[in-house]
């Protein structure tokens, strides 16, 4: 059983990811109502940088935040995360313990920006759920690169 | 007879041997991407064969030809029209290519290619050593092998490899580059497996021993070749670092590979590792470290290495056997004839671009920003020819669509005079590249190119001569053509209702370097030169503001470098403003208006615009009744990029 307390100690208040996610609406209206993102925690769900993605396989319920278009506009929640085989997101991010406090600090500011920082230093691994055409037609394309994740292929 | 450049650069044309078979020079053609030029089914074309002719004859003393998916599935094909050679079906036509190779003189070397986590284009999944989400939405979601599908994927390898050598090649090559399915198996990022093919680097390197195995059992006269990663660049996201790259070149070795081909990165890492932000060299330590590691396997390298000078520095110093090489050979296939008669100053350089790069992620056939022919050698209208009629050719404007058009024309036999209003040519590309953060030199050195192309072949350059109706009038009937490629220019006028409007400042004024902005600065427009005069500017210490219509910036740049000039903004502190245009200007600062329809006042002491741009095509209307041909080429007709300019420049030239 996941607790409010516990999940607080890692994301910070649900509220604020609220109002963030709030702030950033614009990003958000061509995306279709049941879209998901999810964030946990590296540490937590032992998704561990130079050791095993145990993550990947292995069971470990921990606490995901989770973003869900609804309503028209996108709302923050938590939810269990049970291993990737199991969770139902479209794009998961798995940010390590920097990141989860740089995230918590930064409610207020202009907090994909701070994400998008992390991914680019390497703080926050992403994985996608869904193949190109399938996020495109959900509506992905501006947060993708909002986030400075590279739609296409980015050989570079 | 030596020749003068191979007698400067005689480490890189001395002969070489690989297995038992004798190489011309230490050159090796890498089979750096695929052409996407052959049938959706992997059969071989035309269009291929003719493009694989003219790589044949390179004068590369090895030949690596692009790599072939060995299953009937298709799980291993990552491009869309990328050939195959599962069946005895593809045979005729891989003969072909390996007598090509050997009739100019080469060692031929078929690569195997089975991409792994970045196959299965036809499948909607692909297949990997465990199931690891993907990183880029390009490419397609995972299953796990099984250990009896890993053993049908070794005998698939060993089927192809049989098959590559009754086809008259003399080698093989099985690669990791860049994350395919031999680097998935060594790669702990990739690798999560709990049985004997995954977990400490002895049972991850399973996989490409018995692969190796496999092939030398195959084709136990012949050479195989295997590229692997020196650096993954996925060792913050859990791959391997460095030293268990060494540890699994290390068991290549040991299994009796004949080549170790060193390669850099992952196409998911987060850094570069060729784009043109990379210094050439840059990565030649991991070569050296691989041959002061096996001292008695070849060593091939060349990633970011486009220089024969320094591939032959490299030789003499023990850096690498065999330079690698194929980007720079897609720009100019005459690099290594070139440079074994010293000629270097005639190569199209290869600029990094990586335009080849992006048009495979958009599932089309490669092209090259500076080689306009790679991809239409079956086309015979593509080729140089003499002209049956020779003509008067003027050219307006010096920059890469003209002087492309010129040298062109002027080797079919025209007589061709360019006329720059400038006192150098370039046009507005020099101003660009003084202005760019990766290698201005990179830049600058098509314009050097053209300069010396155009002396080389009698093109007639004349500097500080606007072409206008008047000057028209006083060469009139002097010349049979006229080409405009006058460039673009930005679109002032779309302000010129705005009060205060002179206070704009032309950003080509900035580029040229003929107005310095202040310190704190507005930039109209955040497409490619938006951000390059910004990123420029805030790299000297201005604040700058970008304000772009659009939803995003950099919507004109290509996906392989987009995500550089976006960090750039971000490390630059360049502030970005989207969906928002300018409604008033003062000596104070700049107004905007967001999609929502508010106003925001930014203050500053310059307001630059970049954009819209606009075609120079005013001479279009001058110019058509008092010359018997007209036409125009680059941004003088559209605004787009260098790669557009140069290839209307080419187009025109081998027409008229």
């Amino acid at each position: 059983m996941i607790t409010t307390t516990e999940t607080e100690q890692i994301f910070g208040d649900i509220a604020l990811w609220q109002s963030m996610l709030d702030r950033q609406r614009e990003l958000f209206v061509e995306m279709e109502a049941g879209s998901r993102i999810g964030f946990v925690s590296r540490e937590a769900s032992g998704i561990l940088p130079g050791k095993r993605l145990e993550g990947v396989q292995v069971a470990v319920e921990v606490p995901m935040l989770a973003w869900q278009v609804e309503n028209g506009g996108m709302s923050a929640m938590i939810e269990r995360f049970a291993g990737m085989a199991s969770t139902r997101v479209d794009l998961l991010l798995v940010a390590d313990e920097e990141a989860v406090a740089t995230m918590r600090n930064e409610l207020g500011g202009n907090m994909l920006k701070t994400i998008k920082r992390l991914i680019r230093h390497g703080n926050i691994m992403f994985f996608v759920f869904k193949n190109k055409a399938q996020l495109q037609d959900a509506g992905y394309e501006d947060f993708l690169d909002s986030l400075g994740l590279a739609f296409l292929g980015s050989c570079r | 007879m030596t020749k003068p450049g191979e007698a400067k650069l005689s480490h890189l044309f001395q002969p070489g041997q690989i297995g038992k078979f004798k190489t011309k020079n230490l050159v090796k053609y890498g089979a750096c991407c695929v052409s996407n030029y052959n049938g959706r089914d992997g059969t071989i074309t035309p269009r291929e064969l003719a493009r694989v002719r003219v790589i044949a004859g390179t004068g590369c003393g090895m030949i690596t030809n692009q790599g072939a998916y060995p299953d009937p599935l298709g799980e291993g094909k990552s491009y869309f029209r990328q050939v195959a050679i599962h069946d005895d079906k593809f045979l005729p036509q891989f003969e072909t290519i390996a007598r090509y190779i050997h009739d100019a003189g080469a060692v031929a070397f078929q690569q195997i290619l089975h991409a792994g986590r970045y196959g299965g284009i036809d499948l909607g999944y692909c297949v990997q050593p465990s199931v690891v989400p993907q990183t880029l939405p390009h490419f397609r979601p995972p299953r796990e092998l099984t250990k009896a599908q890993i053993k049908v994927v070794i005998e698939q390898h060993a089927d192809a490899a049989r098959r590559a050598i009754r086809a008259g090649f003399d080698g093989t090559e099985i690669t990791s580059f860049m994350g395919y399915l031999l680097a998935n198996f060594n790669s702990r990022f990739t690798n999560q497996r709990t049985d004997e093919y995954g977990g400490s680097v002895e049972n991850r390197g399973r996989f490409m021993r018995e692969l190796i195995d496999a092939i030398k059992q195959a084709t136990p006269d012949n050479p195989l070749s295997v590229r692997l990663n020196g650096a993954e660049l996925m060792d913050r996201w859990g791959g391997n670092t460095q030293d268990e790259s060494f540890e699994l070149m290390q068991q290549a070795v040991d299994c009796g590979v004949e080549m170790i081909s060193v390669t850099v990165g992952w196409q998911e890492a987060p850094e570069s590792s060729f784009g043109r932000d990379v210094e050439p060299g840059y990565w030649n330590f991991l070569s050296a470290k691989a041959k002061k590691m096996f001292p008695n396997v070849l060593v091939a390298f060349g990633n970011r290495l486009p220089d024969p000078a320094m591939a032959n520095d490299c030789i003499r110093e023990g850096v690498f056997d065999y330079w690698e090489v194929c980007r720079p050979l897609l720009a100019d296939p005459e690099l290594i004839h070139k440079a074994a008669e010293d000629r270097m100053e005639e190569v199209r350089p290869c600029i990094g671009s990586l335009n080849c790069l992006s048009r495979l992620f958009r599932d089309l056939p490669y092209t090259c920003t500076m080689n306009p022919m790679l991809g239409h050698e079956v086309e015979p209208e593509y080729h140089v020819t003499e002209a049956k009629e020779k003509k008067r050719i003027m050219v307006i404007g010096a920059g890469p669509a003209g002087m492309e058009a010129a040298i062109t024309a002027r080797k079919r036999g025209h007589t061709v005079t360019v006329f720059e209003k400038a006192d150098k040519i370039g046009g507005n590309l020099a101003a660009y590249a003084s202005n760019d953060l990766a290698r201005p030199v990179d830049l600058h050195s098509v314009i050097d190119y053209y300069a010396v192309m155009a002396k080389k072949l009698g093109v007639e350059v004349r500097l500080n001569t606007e072409a206008n109706a008047k000057f028209m009038r006083s060469v009139l009937h002097e010349y049979d053509v006229c080409i405009v490629a006058a460039g673009a220019r930005t679109d002032m006028a779309v302000f010129r209702y705005l009060e205060n409007s002179e206070l704009l400042i032309d950003a080509l004024e900035v580029a040229h370097g003929r107005v310095k902005p202040g310190k704190r600065v507005v930039m109209i427009g955040g497409g490619m030169i938006g951000l390059t005069i910004s990123e420029f500017l805030a790299k000297a210490g201005h604040e700058v503001t970008v304000i772009e219509q659009e939803k995003r910036i950099g919507g004109d740049i290509m996906p392989t470098f987009k995500w550089r000039h976006t960090a750039w903004v971000d490390e630059l502190g360049i502030q970005t403003v989207t969906l928002a245009h300018l409604i008033k200007v003062s000596k104070e600062g700049a107004t905007v208006k967001t999609a929502k329809g508010e106003e925001k006042f930014i203050p500053c002491d310059s307001v630059i615009v970049s954009s819209p741009r606009k075609a120079n095509h005013d001479l279009f209307y001058e110019f058509q009744w008092m010359v018997d041909e007209l036409h125009g080429g680059g941004d003088a007709t559209v605004p787009r990029g260098l790669d557009a300019a140069i290839h209307e420049g080419y187009r025109l030239g081998v027409r008229i």
